[in-house]
């Protein structure tokens, strides 16, 4: 393992992961109420809604659940409907733009925040985080120190270290990663699985395997029901050859999630473990949820749609033109090499010439 | 709200989040001291405590200090420490069990089911924790009104904000000769807190009187130092009986601040501040734990007559501490903008949504249906009526 194995008497005590997830929808259930009797646009009951939708979004990311997201999506646009000065309305629909990787539109939110009153410390982490995501990260780089004497030491050591994984700086993400843990003072488990599972992420770009499936274990073990740590999990199974323990992983989170991302990986694992019957069930599923969500979310969702036609899916073609409408939206070194994977597949097809080229319905 | 939602931090970390602290002679068992600690606010039904923390009840014998309207604070410390395990299953059952432990100053421990109607009891205590439904309530509007426009703003009939909502709680009745072997009194300071409980200990939150973070501290537009400080996350790490000096100054300032602002409410000044600009509320309030004089029976309605009757030069008549059915928000506004004995103000809600009742745990069963996401979130997002459009 590249990164140090973890010492049982240092790591930070949390609470149950499946107790935490319980209490985040008992949460969810409850912060809904009082924000609706205190009135829609009072300052006060803004920033509960606004609590609401990091809710809603935490619950979304930790659990796979896309309905989620597009609630505090709905939630957040009508706070800035009910309240178009406010910043924290503002910030909030920022943010769920962001989420659905609405990257432009975020920004102008941004701006318009920082017009109503807006902390520049909290723009310039918002901001970091898009830069991030589009792959500016000099520029990123640049806004989260000036955010960093204002944050809590572990907000701002944890997105440094994403940071610098991203980058590809893998020895320094290691230090600052440890440093994030180190410093963390809650009993809340998300932030430290979080972080846990970026680290995997981080490893399993590098193509350090065992590394990867050691961070995303301890994730999951933090949080049982981590949706991502499990699906990454699956798919270094099924890297290092384990179908059989990936559809273990994959078949309760196919399940509970409406992201497609797991039941394409179900499809693949079982694809692998010779079950070609039950993963054309899944491949079809996947399907037919992808094509859904790159109507609603096409920022979102057209790259995990064209890796999925690339892949398990079968329609090299579809794979390129979603991978074309990927890169129109975001000129990425990520949309570029989704568009290079695509044509090359493509040229691949067209070379042999011994298949149909239109929508595999076998696989 | 008395302590619910009181920080950003405690936001994501629900039950870490003290919503109430009460203290009050027993009215069932004369010479007992009930302590009740609501954790969660607007919980649903199926909140549980967190296995990361430890639930603390702090107790020290006070008095009234000699020379000034203040309390002197006792060395000697009694604890109630409540941890919970994460839940288990029991054969037959679908539902989650959680036992918890409450451990005295002696170090005896004591386990008991969470939700089990029946108290445990063992010698010099009675034991619930579980669920059941807030008994705080206010006009939140009627608050956020008067923030807004800086007067008072209170209505009668007006909505409890808390109206059905539950919360987490832990009753104990706790026969103080035996379990904390007091041999002083009869005034008692009292603190509810969570702390960490792996590692090094963080204070997570703390509550003594009600309304002071999220009343008398929340708003920063009136200070002239910390502008632009969330000062309440800070206030939630410190030590209610002992504040440290690094930070008292930044608390005493907005202390200052806000209670000027309250006293401004209906235009008149009742709280005249000193030559050093000095509220002459600001340092009662900052020692922030209930008073609760053991010796007195059990009465409702006397929480802060021990404080008043302090302020007032004259001894104090009641129990004083705090009891669930206590009105608090118009005891408070009554004392900080028209001062001890002045005409009572009322927020327009006089009761929470069932009061507690007079025999152990008080507190009434929660609402097995608190407003839910489906029914709220719709009407959030309901189109406006027209003639709000037309407004």
């Amino acid at each position: 393992m590249t990164g140090r194995p973890l010492r049982a008497d240092q790591e930070p005590v949390t609470t149950d992961g499946a107790l935490a997830l319980v209490n985040l929808s008992a949460q969810i259930d409850g912060v809904a109420a009082p924000v609706r009797r205190a009135g829609s646009a009072a300052p006060r009951a803004v920033a509960q809604q606004a609590v609401l939708v990091d809710l809603l979004t935490l619950r979304g990311h930790l659990l796979g659940r896309i309905a989620d997201y597009e609630q505090a999506a709905q939630l957040s646009e009508q706070m800035v409907w009910n309240a178009p000065d406010d910043s924290a309305a503002l910030l909030a629909r920022a943010r769920t733009r962001a989420t659905l990787h609405r990257f432009a539109e975020a920004m102008v939110d941004l701006d318009a925040a920082g017009r109503a009153g807006a902390g520049q410390a909290t723009l310039d982490a918002e901001r970091a985080a898009i830069l991030q995501a589009v792959g500016c990260h000099a520029e990123a780089h640049g806004l989260l120190r000036s955010a960093a004497p204002h944050q809590t030491d572990f907000t701002m050591l944890s997105a440094l270290a994403v940071l610098q994984a991203e980058r590809g700086e893998t020895a320094e993400a290691e230090h600052v990663f440890d440093e994030a843990r180190t410093v963390y003072r809650g009993v809340s488990p998300f932030p430290l699985a979080q972080l846990d599972f970026r680290r995997g992420v981080m490893w399993l770009r590098e193509g350090d395997l065992p590394t990867a499936r050691s961070w995303f274990a301890v994730a999951r073990r933090r949080v049982p029901g981590y949706a991502p740590a499990t699906g990454h999990l699956a798919e270094v199974d099924l890297l290092l050859g384990a179908p059989e323990t990936a559809v273990a992983r994959l078949r309760p989170l196919v399940e509970t999630s409406d992201d497609p991302e797991y039941a394409a990986h179900l499809a693949l694992a079982l694809r692998a473990a010779g079950r070609h019957q039950e993963a054309q069930l899944w491949r079809d599923r996947a399907a037919e949820r992808y094509e859904e969500l790159v109507t609603r979310h096409p920022e979102a969702y057209a790259d995990h749609a064209a890796d999925f036609w690339l892949m398990v899916g079968g329609d090299v073609d579809r794979g390129l033109q979603l991978a074309l409408q990927t890169l129109v939206m975001r000129q990425t070194s990520r949309s570029y090499a989704l568009v290079r994977r695509a044509r090359e597949a493509t040229e691949g097809l067209a070379r042999d010439a011994s298949g149909p080229r239109h929508p595999a319905t076998s696989m | 709200m008395a302590d619910h939602f009181s920080g950003p931090r405690i936001l994501f970390d629900p039950a870490s989040d003290v919503a109430d602290v009460f203290a009050f002679p027993s009215p069932d068992r004369p010479g007992c001291l009930v302590l009740v600690l609501d954790v969660f606010p607007a919980a649903a039904p199926t909140a549980l405590f967190s296995d990361a923390i430890t639930y603390r009840f702090r107790v020290r014998p006070v008095a009234r200090a000699a020379e000034r309207a203040a309390f002197t604070v006792g060395d000697t410390e009694y604890g109630l420490d409540f941890t919970f395990a994460a839940p288990g299953q029991i054969p037959g059952s679908d539902e989650p069990v959680q036992i918890g432990t409450c451990t005295t100053p002696s170090g005896e421990q004591f386990l008991f089911q969470v939700g089990n109607e029946t108290p445990t009891e063992a010698e010099g205590l009675r034991i619930f924790a579980g669920p059941r439904l807030d008994p705080f309530f206010i006009d939140l509007a009627g608050v956020l009104a008067a923030d807004a426009t800086q007067k008072l703003a209170f209505r009668p009939g007006a909505d409890n904000v808390l109206e059905g909502m539950n919360v987490l709680s832990i009753v104990v009745e706790v026969d103080p000769e035996v379990v904390f072997g007091l041999d002083c009194g009869p005034l008692l300071g009292v603190v509810g807190e969570t702390v960490t409980s792996g590692g090094r200990p963080v204070r997570l939150e703390r509550m003594g009187r009600p309304e002071i973070k999220n009343v008398v501290l929340a708003s920063k537009s009136h200070d002239p130092v910390n502008s632009d400080l969330e000062i309440r996350d800070l206030y939630n790490e410190g030590d209610a009986f002992a504040v440290r000096p690094d930070y008292a100054g930044a608390y005493r300032t907005r202390f200052n601040a806000n209670l000027a602002f309250f006293d401004r409410l209906d235009g008149e000044r009742v709280w005249p501040a000193d030559d050093q600009g000095t509220h002459p509320l600001t340092e009662l309030l900052l020692a922030d734990f209930l008073v609760v004089d053991i010796s007195q029976p059990f009465s409702e309605g006397s929480c802060f007559e021990i404080e008043t009757a302090l302020l007032a030069g004259r001894p104090h008549t009641t129990c004083g501490g705090r009891a669930p059915n206590d009105d608090i928000v118009d005891t408070l506004y009554t004392l900080l903008v028209n001062g001890v004995d002045g005409p009572r103000i009322s927020d327009g809600v006089d009761h929470a949504t069932r009061p507690a009742t007079h025999e152990f745990p008080y507190l009434v069963a929660p609402n097995p249906n608190p407003p839910d996401l489906t029914a709220v979130m719709a009407a959030l997002l309901a189109p406006p009526e027209p003639e709000e459009e037309a407004a």
